[in-house]
């Protein structure tokens, strides 16, 4: 340990940054807790860096680009991704495809760092007052816009106000309509309405609707519509139906990309991609499934970059009414979960077994407090019984044809069989399923008050557990299909909110464990890892869990 | 031939009225609410009728139908739900993505089926006459997107001669797209092959055994004429019109074909619209491939009528 080095750092931060450094200093967190949070926070790379050397005696270096460097300069790089499902609307759109086509030419005030957490992005820097509740964001200098005029904090106050009318999932009741004081064109201070020490990845990538958008967008405006964004790609063409060609952004504040440009074609077919990327046809593959992408899993000349990630489905069972009611019952249904042969049979083993929480288990917050959920009949048939129904009970399970989900459904319906559930399945295409059975819009209040009694849904990866907690469980939130309402869970998650460090949201997080798994508001059996990749021939490809693909440093090799 | 041409015409107005009548049944038979497709399920419920209003969803059957067929002449169906563009504007680069497969999958098949329909009729029962009929028969029955799969494996990932998708880059030139295309082609011209020539060959035969040609032949005319003007020009009557026929199905029925290539034709388009309930795309696709058949057919009984004169003279006295 370097004391005078690790002092010189200890000097130069305040109280909540110093328990931090305090917390790494001790051991009480790893380095990538550390550099996580830091980051989160606003610590600066360099300081990051002194801390990490003086505790290590090595002469440690900022968190920078990985990669090699040393590919070809040029070339254009075929990229294969999901059609998109709608239009490129970056305050509307719902899929991985569009996601992955705005994050090239929009930016992020916070971008995807080479660590797989979040970096400045339009933003150089950020922090936040001691109650956490006021972030101010340093704009980066000398950003231009695709057109030309400069990017400042005007773009960011605009782009928030429409997130608030639009209603994002992740800034809804976190922000409010005029939050952004731009009285620096360099500077946004966004005032938030309760503290909030994730505000950060809430306007990152890992909220992807919440690219900055010019001041002059207007609500409705799609990326083709209007290409002018500040990223290092300027779209040149889209057909909604093959694909979207992109250019080098000549005047991209990050310097000149190694790749001249971009073509990502549109795929409706896993088993097509595969044969791609296997004749040659293709160089990345944004996403792709553990079950049917065997061809690239076992490709020696195929670079598989495997992430853990929090995706995962949540069977909602009503807690309000109906059959579902009585927390035994639901209990019983997830103690039918033979959540490692789900883990085997749908994604060959590339996911995590889930507790009946939203929490994943290699998240830094995660608390191992709350014992593992595992199959158990005998149990299930018992508080079946005592709730009512020595017979076992009929209920619809309600599910969307996505994915994997249809045949999580089987699973399901044949794992409760023995137990006492007899489950008819009804397997819907999304619209009628979303519109229908999930969150329909009629009653509108409370939300999702006309959703079916039980069903499964979809969620995507987000590295912080915000959006699950307030949409999903949260008293009247916006997702809570299951109408979950307790009191015990909205106190742990307003004290998750306010945690003012690490090792409070960890302690909070072991208590919203608890209470999800013991009233089972949903069933959650796994999270599973998001799988994309490219052939060997090209290097310095980072991804998002969030169909995001970003190849500004990319090159040939 | 113009009274001919004419009447034929009429007819293909009255099928096109027809079809545009049972796309409107069809689409208002399925359920719909356009005002929830567009806002999505979470919109509020006046956002939603807001929009049906603006877009003549609430308007009664028969002004709606009026609009359907305004819509047919002008071919101007609005935007697209899915798409948030003029439906022309997504309809027609998937027609003109059909159209060039479709172009070099006739141009491949057709003289190669009718070549080998020919020589099969004049070689009647020898080993070429038996190879033709049989691998005929047996490249037919496969269907075209498993002779893809296949093809797409050989060709374009163990050998690496072609490539695995047939859409080209974007400044890709003819030589280029045709390199793309010539995968699925082959796919194709592997289902159609047979088909053709085994239909060829049994025109070929009664042509070849027929009075005319055999007068053709006392008379001393020589065997390439004989061929050409008496044999073919009445053989290629029942071809012409099932390659005519068949072209319609081109367009829009090679779905697992353009999926295996990855290559969004007609056909997805339209299977895409009727899954997504976007039925202004759904009414224009469903209707220009509707177009497409009366154009084929139409050429094809012209061309017909031109080969056979008395085929102008059907339903002449009725």
């Amino acid at each position: 340990m370097d004391w005078k080095r690790l002092d010189r750092a200890r000097r130069s931060v305040g109280p909540h940054e110093l328990e931090l450094v305090e917390s790494f200093a001790q051991g009480r967190i790893s380095r990538r807790d550390f550099l996580r949070r830091g980051t989160v926070i606003g610590l600066s790379a360099p300081l990051m860096a002194a801390v990490l050397a003086a505790c290590s005696n090595e002469e440690s270096q900022a968190p920078g680009p990985s990669g090699s460097g040393t590919g070809q300069q040029g070339g254009t790089i075929k990229i294969a991704t999901q059609t998109p499902a709608a239009t490129l609307d970056p305050i509307a759109m719902q899929d991985l495809g569009a996601y992955g086509l705005l994050a090239q030419s929009f930016e992020f005030l916070a971008t995807l760092g080479d660590n797989g957490e979040i970096a400045p992005g339009l933003a150089e820097s950020w922090t936040s007052n001691d109650t956490r509740d006021v972030w101010t964001f340093q704009l980066r200098q000398g950003v231009k816009w695709h057109d030309g005029t400069d990017f400042t904090s005007e773009d960011v106050a605009a782009t928030m106000d429409r997130l608030v009318e639009a209603g994002n999932s992740g800034l809804k009741g976190v922000i409010e309509k005029g939050s952004v004081d731009t009285s620096d064109p360099n500077v946004a201070v966004i005032t938030l309405t309760g503290p909030n020490l994730n505000f950060p990845y809430l306007v990152s990538v890992f909220n992807a609707q919440t690219p900055i958008t010019p001041v002059a967008y207007e609500t409705g405006t799609t990326l083709d519509g209007s290409p002018n964004g500040t990223g290092p790609w300027k779209l040149t063409s889209y057909d909604a139906a093959t694909k979207a060609t992109f250019e080098r952004n000549p005047d991209w504040w990050g310097g000149q990309t190694p790749l001249d440009g971009q073509e990502v074609q549109f795929f409706d077919d896993l088993g097509t991609m595969v044969t791609a990327m296997q004749g040659n046809s293709i160089d990345a593959i944004v996403q792709f499934q553990a079950i049917g992408g065997e061809g690239l899993l076992n490709n020696p000349d195929f670079v598989v970059l495997d992430i853990q990630a929090a995706t995962h489905r949540q069977i909602w069972m009503r807690c309000d009414t109906g059959q579902f009611a009585d927390k035994r019952v639901r209990q019983a249904l997830a103690l039918t979960f033979d959540r490692d042969a789900m883990v085997q049979t749908l994604f060959a083993g590339k996911a995590e077994v889930a507790n009946d929480h939203i929490i994943p288990p290699f998240a830094p917050f995660f608390s191992d407090t709350v014992p593992q959920r595992t199959k158990d009949d005998e149990a299930a048939r018992q508080l079946l019984a005592d709730a009512g129904f020595p017979n076992g009970l009929k209920a619809v399970l309600h599910a969307a044809k996505l994915q994997e989900i249809p045949d999580l459904a089987q699973l399901i319906q044949a794992g409760a069989k023995a137990a006492g559930f007899d489950l008819e399945l009804q397997i819907e295409g999304l619209d009628t399923f979303y519109g229908a059975q999930w969150c329909p819009a009629e009653p509108a209040d409370p939300p999702c008050s006309g959703a079916a009694e039980l069903g499964i849904v979809d969620y995507g990866h987000r590295p912080t557990p915000d959006v699950f907690l307030n949409s999903a469980f949260a008293t009247n939130g916006v997702w809570n299909s299951s109408q979950y309402s307790s009191s015990e869970f909205d106190a742990a998650f307003k004290t998750f909110q306010e945690s003012q460090d690490a090792e409070d949201q960890k302690t909070a997080c072991g208590e919203l464990e608890r209470i999800l798994n013991e009233d089972v508001p949903v069933g959650v059996p796994y999270f599973y890892h998001y799988l994309s990749g490219h052939s060997n021939g090209v290097q310095d490809i980072r991804v998002s869990a969030l169909g995001q693909m970003f190849i500004e440093k990319a090159s040939f090799v | 031939m113009t009274r001919y041409l004419a009447r034929r015409v009429a007819l293909s107005l009255v099928t096109l009225f027809l079809l545009a009548t049972l796309v409107f049944v069809i689409v208002n038979v399925l359920p719909s609410d356009p005002g929830r497709r567009i806002a999505g399920p979470f919109a509020p419920q006046e956002t939603v009728d807001a929009l049906n209003e603006r877009l003549g969803a609430n308007d009664p059957l028969l002004q709606q139908y009026g609009r359907l067929l305004k819509n047919t002449v002008t071919f101007d169906f609005g935007d697209s739900f899915k798409y948030g563009k003029p439906v022309k504007s997504v309809l027609f680069p998937a027609l003109a993505r059909s159209a060039k497969l479709v172009f070099l999958a006739l141009l491949l098949t057709v003289p190669i089926s009718i070549l080998a329909g020919i020589v099969a009729a004049r070689r009647r029962n020898t080993l070429a006459d038996r190879l033709i009929v049989t691998v005929g028969l047996a490249s037919s029955s496969i269907p075209e997107f498993v002779s893809g799969v296949t093809l797409q494996f050989l060709l374009g990932v163990q050998l690496g001669w072609l490539p695995v998708l047939a859409l080209a880059p974007s400044d890709a030139g003819i030589g280029t797209q045709f390199k793309h295309l010539l995968l699925p082609a082959l796919a194709l011209v592997a289902v159609y092959f047979g088909y053709i020539a085994r239909i060829t060959r049994a025109g070929a035969i009664q042509a070849l055994d027929a009075d005319y040609t055999r007068t053709a032949v006392m008379k001393g005319l020589d065997n390439r004429r004989v061929l050409t003007r008496h044999v073919m020009r009445n053989a290629l009557q029942p071809t012409v019109a099932v390659v005519g026929t068949q072209i319609g199905y081109l367009f829009s029925g090679l779905i697992g074909l353009e999926l295996i290539f990855a290559y969004p034709g007609l056909g997805s388009l339209i299977v895409g619209a009727a899954g997504d309930k976007d039925y202004p795309l759904l009414e224009a696709g469903v209707l220009l491939v509707g177009i497409i058949y009366m154009i084929c057919t139409l050429l094809a009984d012209l061309l017909i009528a031109w080969m056979n004169p008395r085929a102008r003279l059907v339903g002449e006295f009725a």
